[in-house]
């Protein structure tokens, strides 16, 4: 038989409940501790051989939403991430989901053709092509006396 | 490892995260190349009709999710679609792509035919409703 019922306070229970919590933090922090308490959103940088592509994973954002932009040898990725509405802070059980507003800015390693960038996010992952560009010979500039 | 939280759920809790989680037996079959595996962050809310879980699966669509329920345990495993192209150089990691499982204990407070899912974004949310309350049975007493 049950003991606990709906409607009761979750009071006597959320001592044991934080307890239990920090215990699993304590868990998967030394299984998978790369997963949890880092930089949101974790990106990757490639290259291929025409261009650079970042990769970051955001999931739960709308892509309308999602800023992208490039500056000063500087691509910067900002956005929100908003909790549901009906969440109330004291309804969350259990969070490890980073919550608010973010902002990632990564120096690009050369030069870009700006005109060429791409930006698409499929599947909460965001995938910026930054096509390399094409003056990469040296430019002589003259010293004039 | 043995975690005593995986053991018989208490009933103060309708969901509990599990630390040890079997590879469900409808699992695609495991290819050849070796995949990484990762215990996705989630969030746990409650509401008047029970309880909310979300989960982060990025790289995932609904093709690559298997979410299901067994003997009071739901199992959730995201298998990654998209790869990355195939790069001269990685300047810069901060992330490796990997498959997504993670399983929690349910209790009977939770009606375990209503549950709902949908995942949007490479995001999960699951709607875990209350079970309605059994009604009181009065049970006869036979004279012996």
């Amino acid at each position: 038989m049950a003991v606990f019922r709906w409607g009761q306070s979750w009071d006597p229970f959320q001592d044991l409940e934080r307890e239990v919590d920090r215990l699993l933090q304590g868990v998967n922090l030394s299984l998978h501790g790369v997963r949890f308490s880092r930089r949101f959103p974790q990106v990757n940088l490639l290259e291929l051989d025409d261009a650079y592509v970042l990769t970051a994973e955001i999931p739960g954002v709308d892509p309308k939403a999602l800023e992208v932009t490039t500056a000063s040898g500087y691509l910067t990725i900002k956005g929100t991430r908003v909790p549901p509405e009906e969440a109330r802070e004291d309804s969350f059980r259990r969070q490890e989901r980073f919550h608010g507003p973010w902002q990632r800015k990564i120096q690009l390693p050369d030069r870009i053709n700006e005109e060429g960038m791409r930006a698409d996010y499929t599947a909460g992952v965001l995938r910026v092509t930054l096509p390399k560009a094409p003056s990469a010979t040296p430019r002589q500039i003259r010293v004039n006396e | 490892m043995s975690e005593p939280q995986d053991q018989t759920p208490t009933e103060s809790h309708m969901l509990i995260p599990a630390t040890t989680t079997p590879v469900p037996e409808t699992a695609p079959e495991p290819p050849a190349e070796p995949r990484l595996l990762f215990n996705p962050p989630i969030d746990i809310y409650e509401t008047p009709d029970g309880l909310v879980l979300y989960a982060d699966l990025p790289g995932v669509t609904a093709e690559g999710l298997d979410l299901q329920v067994q003997d009071s345990r739901l199992t959730l495993f995201g298998r990654v679609q998209q790869r990355d192209p195939v790069a001269r150089q990685i300047l810069h990691q901060e992330y490796q792509v990997g498959d997504f499982l993670r399983s929690f204990i349910l209790s009977d407070e939770v009606d375990h035919d209503r549950i709902q899912a949908k995942l949007t974004n490479g995001v999960l949310r699951v709607e875990l409703p209350r079970a309605p309350r059994a009604k009181p049975r009065r049970i006869e007493v036979s004279p012996g």
